[in-house]
């Protein structure tokens, strides 16, 4: 059997894990905006959109990095 | 532009939904940080597994070269543990106490889509009481804040409040003051 299915169910999964991630983020930074009162989480905010978008960057790089090929051979 | 946008960052008042017109905030009150410090740090140790975890199959099975898939399961631990702490901030933040001169509104947020908002008028406030239990709140000077209304109604309790006898004698000063009306001052 081919390698190929297996990578692409592996790239759908993690798809859809960040969907899954960014559908949570949207919601407490919603949440923080939404009813916030105050200064304070105005700012937890900006550090969990910044703090995020970090994360998910690396997370992204890294997984472009795993060779699933090699991995399952 | 740019110094206007990020003003809200120092600069926001305390307004919030469904406020009156004249109606005038005198405390937010949310839990002693000591609360959510607690169960930061718990993240933060959390944060060390892959490090462990790392340590332990590097000495165990150093013939595997599994560097990538690893990092990049880690990187999506991180991801869920960065969820997790936002998560407990948001419930953290979100869990207030409003004191204004016309009422009290607590904000009860239990899970991201399970929110209780009840409201007590300043006039039908009958007794405060102060509630501090334990070395920790003692030390560190929290409690809870019960106000009772009417005798058939129910109390309203305010958990792990910071200086529980300050907001104490704020309620009973801005009950008194309506009572007299005169206008009450913040201290």
């Amino acid at each position: 059997m081919s390698i190929f299915p297996i990578e692409i169910i592996f790239n759908i999964l993690a798809g859809l894990v960040f969907l899954i991630y960014w559908g949570i983020t949207f919601v407490i930074l919603y949440h923080f905006s939404r009813f916030g009162i105050g200064v304070q989480p105005k700012k937890f905010a900006a550090v969990f959109l910044f703090g995020s978008v970090v994360l998910s960057a690396a997370a992204i790089i890294l997984f472009m990095r795993i060779n699933i090929g090699s991995f399952f051979s | 532009m740019i110094k206007k946008l990020f003003s809200i960052f120092h600069d926001s008042p305390n307004s919030f939904e469904g406020q009156k017109q004249g109606e005038e905030v005198f405390m937010l009150l949310r839990h002693h940080p000591f609360t959510i410090i607690i169960k930061v740090l718990l993240f933060i140790l959390a944060g060390l597994v892959p490090i462990v975890v790392w340590t332990i199959s590097a000495t165990l099975f150093p013939e595997y070269n599994w560097l990538h898939i690893f990092l990049f399961i880690s990187s999506v631990w991180y991801l869920i543990l960065w969820l997790a702490i936002f998560h407990s901030l948001a419930m953290y933040t979100l869990n207030t106490v409003i004191i204004t001169n016309q009422r009290i509104i607590d904000n009860d947020q239990h899970g991201l889509f399970n929110r209780k908002v009840s409201e007590l008028h300043n006039h039908r406030i009958q007794d405060v009481s102060v509630h501090t239990n334990g070395l920790i709140e003692t030390f560190l000077t929290f409690g809870d804040v019960t106000v009772q209304t009417a005798a058939s109604e129910k109390q309203f309790v305010f958990h792990k409040v910071p200086e529980p006898e300050r907001v104490k004698d704020m309620i009973m000063q801005i009950t008194r003051s309506r009572a007299s009306g005169v206008q009450a001052m913040v201290q």
